[in-house]
């Protein structure tokens, strides 16, 4: 279990986080979703040892990261943002040096049972420098998954994977999910927190300002969403509760206009266009 | 401080890492260049004619490039590979987050240091054989490069993790080693130097490891500068694992 309560970070003058707190269970993908410098990538770095907090808690299994960081250090798995990989070593190389430090028994076999799982295994012997943005993604998870930690997280998994290599990793997470471990992802990619997350919290500008299931989210802003083009071409949204509303809405409409279910793209835009002031 | 198993894998991943930079071409050749062109220019240079006590200059000089040599290897690998490891590469990050002390991760990373400069420091020992018929290596010449080694590579683990840029790395080069290379008694006898200079060149530790590893005896000068680089290990190690505990991105 993951719990995150009231915590802050300001760099200088820059609240990047502001008082956010949420818990993630055993056994669920929680995501957190929110445009660039909305905090995600910090909340995960002050939950996974990288950064200090300058205010709140965060707790892993119950324990606090810097009470007993060694102990919360046994219990996670991150698959950084930027690729931390020693890029000069190979990718066997890489799981052995990260399964020694997390002093992983039986490391030979599980190296290879983590390669096959990302198939990368034929590729072991070869140079990090020489993966291609997929590859090292996936080299991140299994390395990540190596220790078998009950808390994972995952910054921005399939940023820059081609759809393919996404659908294999999102196969690997909901396996991960089924194994019963927390799963704490940040994303950009909306698609992905709908496949996914059993539940999703909205980051803007530090602070968390939703906090739900993707379809909550959705029933919350209006299950149907009226769009229209205007002689600018500018698009007009206009969300509804049920589909007679929005279908009575379209009727008034003299303008080009479609009738379509919300997505939590359309819920995602709609609670942060205030924050950030557009 | 507890050191423990954790400091292995960190010592593995350094040496994989060399064992790959090693398989380069001019890897060698550019560890042994400096010194070796020291060596040519003063040993069989300038100071062809040259002799202390009784001996030649060469003889002189091949402990103190041993000596500099240990400095310049142990402490630049710590310092531009931890540099850059922690600013631009983020690898430290995985160390930072494994389930071991802040003492392993820089016990880890100043024994791979050590490698590297008794690994550059033997090429220099095995040119010394080859120059200087009478060179000879004693418990107490071994003893004064590990001890080199070790303090230099905490230091540059210290530099490693307070640079902010690579350019920070480089400056630190500038002002401290390169000055230290010259004015500790590599290429000359320290009882020529004028009485102010010596106050200072008495507080820097290649000094005492000049000293020490010129040393056939432990006598009371020996065992003060062992004393001394002791003392510099010591703080240059526990200031070193002081900030790896307090690494904060």
């Amino acid at each position: 279990m993951i719990e995150i309560a009231k915590i802050r970070k300001s760099f200088g003058a820059v609240l990047a986080v502001d008082e956010v707190s949420f818990s993630v269970s055993a056994g669920e993908v929680f995501g957190l979703l929110g445009p660039n410098g909305a905090g995600k990538t910090t909340i995960i770095k002050m939950a996974t040892l990288l950064t200090r907090p300058d205010a709140g808690y965060c707790r892993i299994d119950g324990v606090d990261v810097t009470e007993d960081p060694l102990a919360v250090k046994k219990r996670i798995g991150v698959v950084p943002q930027a690729n931390n990989l020693d890029r000069e070593l190979t990718a066997y190389e890489n799981l052995l040096i990260y399964g020694m430090l997390h002093r992983v028994g039986h490391l030979r076999d599980k190296i290879e049972m983590a390669l096959k799982t990302v198939e990368l295994w034929d590729r072991r012997d070869s140079v990090v420098e020489g993966f291609s943005g997929g590859m090292q993604r996936r080299l991140l998870l299994a390395r990540a998954l190596l220790p078998e930690p009950q808390a994972l997280f995952l910054d921005e998994p399939s940023i820059g994977l081609d759809p393919q290599i996404r659908s294999q990793l999102w196969e690997i997470i909901r396996k991960i999910r089924i194994d019963g471990r927390t799963v704490l992802l940040t994303t950009h990619y909306i698609q992905e927190a709908e496949a996914l997350c059993n539940r999703v919290g909205i980051l803007a500008k530090g602070r968390l300002i939703a906090l739900d299931t993707p379809d909550n989210l959705r029933r919350r802003t209006g299950e149907f969403v009226v769009e229209s083009v205007d002689g600018d071409g500018k698009l007009h949204q206009a969300f509804c509760r049920t589909r007679e509303d929005a279908e009575s809405t379209a009727a008034v409409s003299h303008s080009s206009i479609r009738v379509r279910a919300t997505s939590l793209e359309d819920a995602f835009i709609d609670l942060t266009k205030e924050r950030l002031g557009k | 401080m507890t050191v423990g198993y954790g400091w292995y894998p960190v010592f593995l991943r350094e040496m994989l890492l060399f064992k790959h930079k090693l398989l380069r071409v001019g890897y060698v050749a550019s560890a042994m260049v400096t010194p070796l062109i020291y060596l040519v220019t003063f040993g069989l240079g300038l100071g062809r004619n040259v002799t202390i006590h009784g001996s030649s200059y060469i003889a002189f000089l091949i402990p103190g490039l041993a000596a500099m040599t240990s400095m310049n290897n142990s402490y630049s690998w710590m310092a531009t590979a931890l540099g850059l490891n922690r600013i631009y590469y983020k690898t430290f990050q995985t160390l930072v987050q494994a389930p071991i002390h802040a003492s392993s991760i820089i016990f880890g990373e100043i024994m791979a240091g050590m490698v590297k400069g008794l690994f550059a420091s033997a090429l220099i020992v095995a040119a010394g054989f080859a120059a200087s018929p009478g060179f000879s290596v004693s418990p107490i010449f071994l003893l004064a490069l590990l001890l080199n080694c070790f303090l230099f590579a905490s230091l540059g683990v210290i530099v490693g993790m307070r640079a902010t840029s690579h350019e920070d790395t480089a400056t630190y080069s500038n002002f401290v080693i390169m000055p230290m290379a010259f004015l500790s008694g590599t290429f000359f006898q320290l009882d020529r130097l004028p009485g102010y200079l010596k106050a200072i060149v008495y507080v820097l530790p290649l000094t005492h490891a000049n000293i020490l590893i010129r040393k056939t005896l432990m006598d009371q000068q020996a065992w003060l500068s062992l004393a001394v680089l002791v003392f510099y290990a010591a703080a240059f190690f526990f200031y070193g694992a002081a900030l790896i505990r307090r690494y904060n991105e």
